[in-house]
This record gives structure tokens, sequence and C-alpha cells, in this order.
């Protein structure tokens, strides 16, 4: 009886735990979320000449204006959207580049091919993300098209690996020779259904990988090689204003916290994903 | 010498001579994974270095043209293509720049002259300072967190270690680095903003900077060893030790911590990969004098041969970690017949 009752509360206590982390991670993430997804829509305009690092309550500001002479509340409100726009573009064409070449090596016998192809993907491992654009940037190359790109090539040595790996478990072996045996199609019994197999780890996978690319974009826009100038979006608001750090930190410090909330909740979500999955990693 | 006595006697020589022969052949697949692995790490540099020429001149449009912008007159266009050398052959300036790396002759700065192997040289050491600071907190912090959180899985203590390394892990280096500098050096005045006059100075001006990558890379390191205390710490062998009488001390530190930390060299690989890339954001954000600074600098300049040194320098240091990682692995996990 003690010991059911033992188990009952090592159980509730545990549920408790779990639900306070999903709580606090669903928090942290919804609230810059939001913003990037509805901010736009309620940012105060800045009057046309309005002077530069006002403090907060300055010509009408709730949080004064930045080195530019824009109102710090409408950048904060504004420059997520290019920031979930991007994760989201980035992790897509990842996915379209990255699933089909996995489900093809795992389909494939020509095991060799397949090897030599991993081995090509992992130069990318030398060269990350940040890296290429800083090389890119130095030729004078920056944009939203090579960051989508630099950014989603840096996720496909571990993409393609976890793709193949998922669509060629063992454990489908079975399904797979009674579909062969029911004279099902090639391209369903080696694309269609390994695919479905992969879909939960992949949607696992962009749980975590989430995190991973918002840092990446964000740090590459910071140190000025992503986005234009001209660009309201979070990090570059910050690299702008890095100078004025003691006269507007509330210009730097606004986004930056959203910044943290978003990431931070967002790794929380993903690690409760994995622990449910059993497949929490260092 | 009886009969018995004597096949015994053979029996132990031939089982001497079995051992010694398994022993010559295991050694042999290690020396063999190891030269094989060089040679994979020979290839990386041979193709990192491939895709760096290609991408800072083969790419589409006139590169000349992009750097100097639209307000340059054909003649600065063309002095600039003599200086890149974009006027010869691409195969051409490929064994050039092919022969300069392999002799360190990674060509002169635009801006300055100076050659780029001196420019690497003169600030590779802060951002050692910087580089090895951090590592000498991350090491023995993850160990302290790993075995504390790994001892007692699941309790509040482990759920709050994991949750800060989760949390750290995630955030951008310089969106952390602003929350520190807004609390300790606005908020508080305790420590200094930046390394102002692009020096290190004193050690205080490493303190955040140090705090910044420490809290960005702990995790990986202290959730490895968390893992392998807590599986090593369960397992029948340890529960053995116990039972005979060891003390737990003794079984922690004889037993239970190698076993939980040789596993992690390649994740304090990963921590060190890590490390390279946050020192560019660090050293860019606290305005430190480091490689990572020089590498945004010679962005900002358009100086092409300074990039191309820069990436070089990185992508070579990324192939060296990971591939004495990957050696050290081998002499120390003699079982493990492939690396991954």
């Amino acid at each position: 009886m003690t010991d059911q009752l033992l188990t009952a509360r090592f159980v509730a206590a545990r549920r408790a735990r779990v639900t306070v982390t999903t709580v606090l991670g669903a928090i942290l993430a919804g609230v810059p979320l939001l913003a990037a997804l509805f901010g736009p829509l309620l940012a105060p305009t800045t009057p046309p000449g309005t002077a530069p690092l006002l403090p907060p309550g300055g010509a009408g500001t709730l949080l004064g204006t930045d080195v530019l002479g824009r109102d710090v509340l409408g950048l904060a409100l504004r420059g997520g959207t290019t920031v979930i726009a991007l994760t989201v573009g980035a992790l897509i064409l990842a996915y379209v580049v990255g699933a089909p070449l996995g489900l093809l090596m795992a389909a494939t016998r020509r095991r060799r091919l397949a090897t030599a192809t991993l081995r090509v993907l992992d130069v990318f491992l030398v060269l990350p993300p940040l890296l290429v654009l800083l090389v890119l940037a130095g030729t004078g190359r920056r944009g939203v098209l090579w960051l989508l790109i630099a950014t989603a090539l840096g996720q496909l040595p571990a993409l393609v690996r976890l793709v193949r790996s998922a669509a060629s478990a063992p454990r489908r072996r079975a399904t797979m020779e009674a579909m062969i045996q029911s004279g099902e199609s090639w391209w369903r019994v080696r694309l269609f259904e390994p695919w479905r197999a992969a879909l939960g780890a992949m949607l696992v996978d962009t749980g975590t990988r989430v995190v991973l690319v918002v840092t990446m974009l964000t740090n590459a826009n910071f140190l000025g090689v992503g986005l234009d100038p001209a660009t309201i979006d979070w990090a570059v608001v910050i690299q702008q204003n890095a100078s004025s750090l003691y006269l507007a930190p509330a210009a730097l410090l606004v986004p930056a916290a959203l910044l943290v909330a978003l990431c931070t909740g967002a790794n929380l979500l993903a690690d409760r994903m994995l622990e449910r999955r059993g497949g929490r990693q260092p | 010498m009886t009969s018995d006595e004597s096949v015994g006697v053979a029996t132990e020589a031939g089982g001497a001579r079995r051992q010694s022969w398994r022993r010559a052949l295991r050694r042999s697949k290690r020396t063999r994974t190891a030269l094989a692995r060089i040679a994979v790490a020979l290839a990386q540099l041979a193709a990192a270095s491939v895709i760096v020429f290609a991408l800072s001149t083969l790419l589409p449009g006139d590169t000349a043209e992009i750097v100097l912008g639209q307000q340059a007159t054909p003649a600065q266009i063309a002095t600039l293509h003599s200086r890149l050398g974009l006027d010869r052959p691409v195969l051409d300036r490929f064994g050039d720049w092919a022969l300069g790396v392999l002799t360190g002759d990674l060509g002169r700065s635009l801006v300055t002259g100076v050659p780029v192997a001196e420019e690497l040289a003169e600030r590779v050491a802060s951002t050692a300072t910087l580089g090895f600071a951090a590592l000498m907190v991350i090491v023995p912090l993850a160990m302290v967190a790993g075995v504390v959180a790994g001892r007692r899985p699941g309790s509040v203590v482990d759920r709050v270690i994991t949750a800060t390394c989760v949390a750290g892990q995630a955030v951008p280096e310089f969106a952390l680095g602003l929350i520190f500098v807004g609390v300790f050096a606005i908020g508080l005045g305790w420590l200094p903003a930046t390394g102002a006059g692009g020096s290190l100075g004193g050690p205080s001006v490493l303190v955040l900077p140090v705090a910044v990558l420490v809290l960005n890379q702990l995790g990986r390191l202290a959730r490895q060893i968390r893992i392998g205390v807590a599986e090593t710490d369960s397992a029948e062998y340890i529960e053995h030790l116990r039972r005979l009488g060891l003390g737990g001390p003794v079984v922690l530190w004889r037993h239970v911590l190698p076993a939980a930390v040789v596993p992690s060299i390649q994740q304090l690989a990963r921590v060190i990969d890590g490390l390279l890339a946050g020192v560019v954001v660090v050293e860019a954000l606290f305005a430190l004098p480091g490689v990572g600074a020089g590498f945004v600098a010679a962005v900002g300049a358009h100086d092409l041969p300074l990039v191309q040194g820069y990436t070089l320098l990185f992508a070579t240091t990324t192939v060296v970690v990971n591939l004495l990682a990957d050696l050290a692995s081998v002499r120390l996990l003699p079982d493990r017949e492939s690396l991954s």
C-alpha cells in the first residue's frame, strides 16, 4: 500500500515537473512568437524627423528611440517577422533537399555512392554556415538567398543521416518485404513507405533544429553578413545600435531578451519532445 | 614432466601466443583506423580549401565589381582584377592558391599589404587565451554538474542543472552577451562592457566573454557526462564493487568517472568547435582583438586574401581538433572498430 502511494506520488511529481517545463517553454517561446506574427499589426510608427537616442517616454515613445531615431517598441514588434520567416524558409529548403537525398541513399544498393555522398556533405561540418556566409560577404555577396542556402546546406549532413537511418531501420524490413511480395511499385516501397517511416523522426528533429537555425541566422545578421542593413530584424537592430549601449540600452536589450526567450523556450519544448521519445541527446 | 603436464604447458604457450597475436592484430587494426582517419582529415582539408577558393572567386558575377560597388570606375575594377589575379585563367589561379596553401603563403592583405600568415599569427594569441580560459572553466564545471546530475537522475538538482544547460545552449552568444552586459556592466557596474582600446587589458575584460562562452557550451559536455555517470553508476559491476565494500568516493573516482568521461572526448571536440564559432561573435561583441574580430573586420573591408586565410585557419582548427578527438578515442576505446 505504501509502495503504491509512493509510486503514485512519484508519478504525480514527475508529471508536475513535466508540466512546469512545458508551460515555461511555451510561455518563453510564445511571447516572441506572438510578437513576430502579430507585432507588425500593432507596432507604432515613428514620425519622420524624430530625434535619435531618446530615453523611454521621450516624444511619446514607450521605450525611447534608437540610434537612427526609430521607436524601439516598433522595432521590437516588427523585427521578429524576419527571424521566423527566415527560420521557416531555411528549414523548408533543408528538408526539401535533405529528405529526398536521405531516402535515395536508404533506397540505393550502391553503398559506396551513398558513403561518398555523405563524405561530400561532411565538408559542411568543416565549413559551417557562418564561415560560408563570412566568405560570401567578403566577396560582397549577402542577402536573403545566400542566407537561406548557406543555412540549409549546413543542416544537410545531420539531416541526410537522420532520414537515411530512420528510413532504413531494421524493423522496417518486414513491412518492405511484405510490400514487395504483394507487388507494390518501386517508388512506393523504396521511397513513399520509408518517407512515412522517417516522418516522426523528422518532426522531432525539426524541434531541435529550429533553435540551431535561429541561432545561426541571428548570429549572421548580428555580424552584418546576412540581411540588408535597412531590414528591420532583431539581430540587425542590435548590430546597428551596438555602439550606443550606454545611451540607448533598450534598443539592444529588448530585442536581445526576445531572442533569448524564443531560443530558450523552443529548446525547452524540443528537449521535452526528445525526452518523450526517449531520445534525449547531450 | 608427465604427459599431462607437458600438454598443459603446451596449451599455456599456445594460449599466450594466441593472446599476443590478438593484441598485435588489435594494434594493427587501431593503426589502420588511425591512418584512415588521418587520410579523411587531409581529404577534408583539401575539399575545404577548394570550396573556399570556389566561394571567393568562382561564383556568378564579377567579384571585383561587387566588392567595389556601382560607383567604381573601369580603372579601379581592372586594378582589383589584377591584384586578385581575376584576369588569369581559373586553373592557373587555383594552382597558385593550392601551392600557396601548402607552403603557408596565403598572399598579402589588400588593405595593409602585410602577409596574411603574419596578420593571422598576430591575433591567434588573444583568441587562444579567450578559448583556453573558457575551456578551463567548462571542463571542471561540466564534470561537477554532470556527476551531480547523473548520480541523482530525475531529482530536482538534475532538473535544474539540465534546464540551465538546455537554456544556455540555445541562446545566441551575442544576445546572452548583451544581457550580461546590461546586468553586470550597465546595471551593477561590476565589470567592463568591452575590451576598450582593442586589447585584452586586465583579466576583468575576459570575465563576461568567458561567461558567455561557458554558458553556451557547458551543456554539451555536462549532459554527455551526466548520461555516462547515470548509466555507469547503475551498472552491475559498480553495484558489485559497492557490495564488496568499496567506499563511495573510491567507486566514483576510480570506476564511474573514468568510464563516463572517456566517451565524452568526442563531445569535447564539439565543444571546441562551438567555442571556435562562438569567439567570432563574442570578440565582435566585446571588441576583443582576436582572430574572430579580425575575420569580421576583413569581411567588412572585402579583404579577400585575409578572408580566405581566416576561413582556412578556422577549417583547419576544426579538422585538427576532431582528428585528435578521434585518435584519442581509438587509443582509449580499444574495442571501437570504426569511427562514425
